[in-house]
């Protein structure tokens, strides 16, 4: 595999310029670099969709890359791009889900997955910011019987959520 | 894994053709294009302020539209560099730059307080209105060619993106409005022209992330 960022560089303009092989070899060493990119991201059985849309991605908008600059760069700002796309999707999913899951007799697996994802994000939080999104935006409970059950103020669930939410986003921008 | 991805890599190699790089010099050459439309638009149809057909051009109708284009350059710079990802890349001069055209809407509202405070305020002229609906008219050609380098591009900060789409075009727009608009008075110029840039800055933010997702 090759791995050093002067060879990936010289191949993505070799591949800019329609060389077959410089592109495979381009294309298979992005694919080791965002397996392991994402692998500490996302549950297992995410990470195949998540490497191959990037894939997709890279090779949808080759023509962005300025081939002045490093390759490596490059291609983790778009496997941040897809990453935070993923986690918008993963997002509304599962309060989609979790919401059906609600009203039927027993949870369906994807909304398991995409829990299992977001719980990995909000290990990074504080427990009152934690507890405040968990209950208020994934289990839909409102922000007084949130209050009530936490003991927490209704106006620091507010806050919890606002300041959660702030720092999840900026997590997953810091890649 | 290695199956499926290495299939879709063999499908993705077997399309590979030649692309040509962007090039932010291109970018910029089509938005200042774009620029220079507007305000050639703005000066055939209803012609130049008065000064500036006699060849003495009013200092603070020309200070104020040279600090208008310097902030439309500045933000179409940062968009079409935007169209081009990189991790670790910053991107803030446009920043200093709008704080600097900030200056002209803030000594507006200062002046208008002072005259307040004094008993005597300013009537603010309401034919304004015309500065901002030409303003935002004409910028929507420069918000147009942005809008469609990006989407060419990749940006990854679409938000980003479409805030400095707004703010270029909202500037580019008044520039070409500053070159007829016949008020050389800082209150009107801060307040009505100002007030462009700042409309089409949200506009931006709120309408171009959907176009330019990818």
């Amino acid at each position: 595999m090759i791995a050093d960022d002067a060879s990936l560089t010289r191949l993505a303009g070799l591949a800019q310029q329609g060389d077959k092989a410089a592109y495979a070899a381009l294309l298979g060493a992005a694919r080791a670099w965002l397996v392991r990119y994402y692998r500490r991201r996302v549950t297992p059985c995410q990470l195949d969709d998540l490497v191959q849309e990037t894939l997709l991605s890279v090779h949808r908008k080759l023509a962005s890359y300025d081939p002045s600059r490093a390759f490596a760069p490059w291609l983790a700002a778009i496997a941040r791009y897809r990453f935070v796309d993923h986690l918008r999707l993963v997002y509304r999913r599962a309060e989609d889900e979790l919401d059906a899951a609600m009203h039927a007799d027993d949870p369906d697996e994807p909304a398991m997955t995409a829990r299992i994802s977001l719980e990995r994000l909000f290990e990074a939080l504080p427990a009152p910011q934690q507890r405040a999104i968990e209950l208020v935006k994934i289990s839909g409970l409102s922000i007084s019987e949130a209050s009530a059950t936490t003991g927490q103020s209704e106006s620091l669930i507010k806050v919890n959520i606002h300041r959660g939410i702030k720092r999840l986003a900026a997590l997953v921008e810091r890649g | 894994m290695p199956n499926t991805s290495e299939n879709l890599i063999a499908g993705l190699v077997a399309e590979l053709k030649p692309v040509a790089p962007l090039r932010k010099r291109a970018g910029m050459t089509l938005s200042v294009i774009a620029l220079g439309a507007g305000a050639l638009g703005m000066a055939g149809l209803f012609g130049l302020r008065p000064d500036l057909q006699a060849g003495q051009p009013d200092p603070i109708a020309l200070i104020s539209a040279g600090v208008f284009l310097v902030l439309a350059l500045a933000s179409f710079w940062a968009v079409v560099d935007m169209a081009r990802p990189y991790v670790g890349v910053r991107r803030e001069g446009w920043g200093w730059t709008a704080l600097m055209a900030g200056v002209l809407p803030v000594a507006a509202i200062v002046l208008l307080g002072m005259d307040w405070l004094r008993g005597e305020p300013m009537p603010l002229e309401l034919d304004g209105g015309t500065c901002l609906r030409f303003g935002l008219g004409w910028g929507l050609l420069s918000a147009g060619v942005q809008v469609w380098w990006l989407r060419r591009g990749a940006p990854s900060r679409p938000e980003r993106a479409g805030l400095l789409v707004g703010v270029g075009a909202g500037a580019a727009g008044i520039f070409a409005v500053s070159l007829y608009c016949p008020h050389s008075n800082l209150v009107h110029i801060g307040i009505w022209h100002g007030l462009t840039v700042v409309l089409a800055g949200l506009a931006g933010r709120l309408v171009v992330p959907r176009l330019i997702s990818w």
